[in-house]
């Protein structure tokens, strides 16, 4: 085969030839000088569960930072190559923990959403399936009437069989709907708060939207567990959408939308704690200080709220809680995005686990690397995402833990729908439904045996 | 160099390279192979005309044999973690990235070494091995990231080589491709080797002798005990001077780290590790061993430092005291991140005894140019890491910055030092080659090259100043894109 290309001769000294960097940026994909504070060392690449699974860099925090860079100075155009992989981006933020610049890459990340959605035309197909999205998700009426079917069938026994029935695309999607049938969460009672003095703290729960549909036992028990190491548990008259699903797919404006009452709400709750079942919508909160630092009417209480936001083992370390019931269980711990890079809260809950005579806490491998889940994510990438929760799946099992243990119901979705797949034992759960379980009747064990009371 | 996705390469040849490793192996869209323009070393940057991710030995080989029948030059890339642009591709159009290489394929504890496909990372080497005592001792400040390919190119170090040695020092054995795709094992899993150190020729050649795709490592046993001692100086003189008193008195840390007053305030400000902000400079000695005898040892390292000038000597008193003082440290180039846009990384060598010499002349530089510059580096080893601060988009402070690098290594070999402790040449230092090596000793390492390399294909342009290029590697400057 002919060449119609020598390589240039190897005893050329010839220098690698760069482009200047601007001065200033030509187009504002992100604020400029954030990408400045990377100095392109890599510590992020295996920090970042899109690196580790398809191992190119431009799949990379620090790949996706020379991307919006590129963009930035107008080297690379906008294309659907380049948003793909801006697109593939969980907002894990596991590179922030890696980083040692102290790069603002959930920042930068959401930024360069918000310009892809100004300035790049979607095919016809991810429009409608983001617009459906973005129409339901957040107003929890709107999930039920969503859920109704599979609720039917679920009644009638026909879940499996609608999953058979269904179109592979769809099968993701149902995959992460947990049993319907009603759980019936027992709301923290008169007695609990009986016992909590009168100039204690107070706490609020948020009640989420997704997960006041799905998962609402979690914020029940929550709430159960912060009246028992001693909060006034405050509520919410109204409870709106934390914003996460627009921040994370380019939609600013309602972001701030739901920011702004979600605000307003927590400023009426008084609460001197804010709390979420939800870690992702918790981190998102905890954003609102920036979110909305040029609102004339709420910088100073968006700030407010945001330092107020913690999350319950936290505030049950600083409790000093001490528990009393025995729970013989092996547990292992799913580190939840956004409560671990988002918020720094890696040791509360496993404290709070090593607390509870006769768990038995064994660490996962990778226990920090995301789920998959990520918001809207396993619906929008659920190639990328099985792959993940498929890496999850196995660290999780090499523990030969009764429980995975976390504090995330998006996670907790994402990988029980693994586990049943897989027909693996181990049961997903939210601390506060832990907790609660660890507290109660003390159920019989999970091997089956006499409850060891 | 092409960055705008108009390969100039025979798309006959991309079509071939597709059919032998699949399309999700070849990369040729210009939003992907603009990440891949440099590496650590940012100062220039080309990015290939093509990028190849192999998945085994084998198909390595099948790319180098296409490559080899057409002539065309290659440069290879694991995690792009290097300070040197030794990945660079300068008159390479295909880069050969080793990522996907990262199984660990097999463990031998009783024999102590660990078989790794190339692309695996340092650190999961490590972890992998955690769990029955043992580690892999060289571990470079990137090792959460760099792959073991990349160590061996680079004949990577690290805090702990004073005492355990470098890269060179822990690689048994080797498989590798060879630029005419032929596959070659070098060394033996054998401790005692016969014939020709050829691994010891591969280790550190920056990828001029083909690929290494597999590498046979030795495991170290953990250390009984740990003892890790922070020593505060007011005086960055004084810190110099107790590193050589340490070692004048026989006692080897298994590492001296100095950090000066620019470095400790970046790190503090990342990392709240509790360092002392208006301290001349600071050493982290950490010596390890038998426990029997250790306590001793530390004692006598504090009296030899405060007998230096140290005005405060703190013993780390568990593990997770001495992880935050590791992590400032191993951590350091990032938080330097937070000061300027961006840094060029220094890397070179002075005899121990001339640390205080070549810090006041760094210092002297830094002024003439009106740069930063912070020190933080392998002080046991008298291996230098000025932090040259810069801003990219400032074109004199650029050439400014590549000028005070360039200084700051004659220094070093006036001093009776070396250009790199590391880092490895690169693209970066190939110019300054000739004032440590004679016309000879560089003829000598180009016939060596042509042994495995006979075209000059494999990492053009990289640790040897070709014959025909002498004019300009005596330039006192480099052209750089500015």
């Amino acid at each position: 085969m002919a060449t119609t290309m020598k390589h240039e001769t190897p005893t050329s000294m010839a220098p690698a030839i760069a482009a200047a960097t601007p001065a200033h940026a030509l187009r504002p994909v992100v604020d400029y000088e954030l990408l400045f504070d990377c100095v392109h060392c890599g510590l992020c690449l295996e920090a970042c569960p899109t690196y580790v699974i398809t191992r190119a860099e431009v799949d990379s925090p620090r790949g996706r930072i020379y991307l919006m860079k590129s963009l930035a100075d107008g080297s690379l155009t906008l294309d659907a190559d380049a948003v793909r992989h801006l697109d593939l981006c969980l907002e894990c933020r596991g590179c922030e923990t890696a980083c040692p610049s102290g790069v603002h890459y959930g920042k930068l990340i959401e930024q360069s959403r918000v310009y892809v959605e100004r300035n790049y035309r979607r095919g016809l197909a991810e429009r409608l399936r983001n617009r459906v999205i973005n129409a339901i998700f957040p107003y929890p009426a709107r999930m039920r009437v969503l859920l109704a079917p599979v609720r039917l069938a679920e009644r009638a026994g026909l879940r499996p069989l609608m999953r058979r029935l269904a179109p592979s695309a769809m099968r993701d999607w149902l995959d992460l709907i947990p049993p319907l049938t009603p759980r019936k969460p027992a709301p923290h009672s008169p007695g609990d708060a009986a016992t909590v003095a009168a100039d204690a703290p107070s706490a609020v729960v948020h009640h989420g939207c997704v997960a006041q549909v799905l998962t609402d036992a979690e914020n029940w028990n929550t709430e159960r567990a912060l009246a028992a190491v001693g909060y006034r548990v405050a509520h919410l008259a109204r409870t709106q959408c934390c914003g996460a699903l627009d921040l994370h797919n380019g939609n600013l404006e309602r972001a701030r939308e739901f920011a702004r009452a979600n605000v307003r709400e927590f400023e009426q709750s008084g609460a001197d704690a804010i709390v979420s079942a939800a870690s992702g919508c918790a981190a998102v909160f905890a954003g609102y200080g920036e979110l909305l630092k040029d609102d004339r009417e709420l910088a100073a209480a968006a700030a407010r709220v945001a330092g107020r936001v913690s999350d319950l083992s936290s505030l049950m370390v600083a409790r000093g809680h001490r528990f009393t019931h025995e729970f013989r269980a092996t547990v292992t711990y799913h580190d939840s995005c956004h409560l671990a890079h988002g918020l720094g809260v890696r040791d509360a809950p496993r404290a709070i686990l090593r607390a509870i005579p006769g768990v038995n806490l064994i660490e996962m491998a990778e226990s920090d690397l995301c789920c998959g889940s990520a918001g809207s994510y396993n619906l929008t990438e659920p190639a990328m995402a099985r792959a993940l929760v498929g890496r999850k799946a196995g660290n999780i099992a090499a523990t030969g833990a009764d429980y995975v243990v976390l504090g995330n119901p998006g996670c907790e979705l994402q990988i029980a729908a693994e586990l049943r797949r897989r027909g693996a034992r181990t049961r997903v759960i939210h601390l506060a439904d832990f907790l609660a379980l660890a507290a109660g009747a003390n159920p019989s064990r999970t091997d089956g045996t006499a409850p060891a009371v | 160099m092409s960055s705008n996705g108009n390969s100039r390469l025979d798309p006959h040849l991309i079509a071939e390279l597709r059919a032998a490793l699949g399309d999700d192996a070849v990369v040729a869209r210009a939003a992907e192979l603009k990440v891949y323009e440099c590496d650590g070393w940012t100062i220039e940057k080309a990015a290939p005309e093509i990028l190849l991710r192999p998945r085994t030995a084998a198909e390595v080989s099948a790319v180098l044999k296409i490559l080899h029948r057409e002539g065309v030059a290659f440069v290879p890339r694991g995690a792009g973690t290097g300070l040197s642009g030794g990945c660079l591709p300068i008159g390479a159009p295909v880069m050969i990235c080793t990522s996907r290489m990262n199984r660990i394929l097999a463990v031998d504890y009783a024999s102590r070494r660990v078989e790794v496909e190339s692309g695996v990372v340092n650190l999961h080497v490590s972890n992998a091995v955690a769990a029955r005592g043992f580690f892999y001792a060289p571990d470079p400040s990137s090792q959460a990231a760099c792959t073991i390919g990349g160590n061996i190119a680079e004949n990577s170090g690290g805090p702990h080589t004073l005492k355990y040695g470098v890269t060179t020092n822990h690689v048994l054995g080797l498989e590798i491709v060879l630029p005419d795709g032929k596959i070659a094992e070098l060394g033996s899993a054998a401790e005692e080797r016969c014939g020709y150190d050829l691994v010891g020729a591969v280790v550190g050649a920056e990828g001029t002798a083909g690929i290494v795709t597999r590498a046979t490592l030795k495991l170290t046993r953990e250390p009984e005990a740990r003892r890790t001692m922070l020593a505060v100086f007011s005086d960055v003189d004084d810190a110099t001077r107790a590193v050589s008193a340490i070692i004048a008195a026989g006692i080897i840390p298994c590492a001296i780290e100095l950090m000066d007053q620019l470095i400790i305030r970046a790190v503090e400000a990342a990392f709240h590790a509790g360092l002392p902000t208006d301290a001349g400079a600071v050493l982290i000695i950490e010596l390890d061993g038998a426990i029997a005898g250790l306590d001793d040892h530390a004692q006598r390292v504090g009296e030899l430092v405060r007998g230096a000038g140290a005005r405060e000597v703190r013993l780390a008193h568990d593990d997770a005291e001495r992880a935050i003082l590791w992590k400032a440290r191993k951590r350091a180039f990032g938080a330097v991140g937070r000061l300027a846009p961006n840094y060029a990384t220094q890397d070179g060598v002075v005899p121990r005894t001339r640390l205080p010499d070549i810090l006041r002349a760094i210092g002297a530089i830094a002024l003439r140019h009106n740069l930063r510059i912070g020190n933080v580096f392998h002080a046991g080893d008298g291996n230098i890491h000025p932090i040259v601060l810069y801003d990219e988009r400032d074109a004199d402070q650029t050439r400014r910055a590549v000028a005070a690098g360039r200084e700051i290594l004659q220094a070093c070999v006036a001093m009776g030092g070396s250009l790199t402790g590391e880092h490895g040449i690169g693209a970066e230092k190939i110019a300054e080659m000739p004032l440590i090596f004679s016309p000879e000793d560089l003829t000598v390492m180009s016939e060596l090259r042509r042994v495995f390399d006979p075209d000059g294909r494999a990492n053009p342009n990289k640790v040897i100043p070709t014959p025909g290029s002498c004019v300009e590697v005596s330039t006192p400057r480099r052209q750089v894109p500015i």
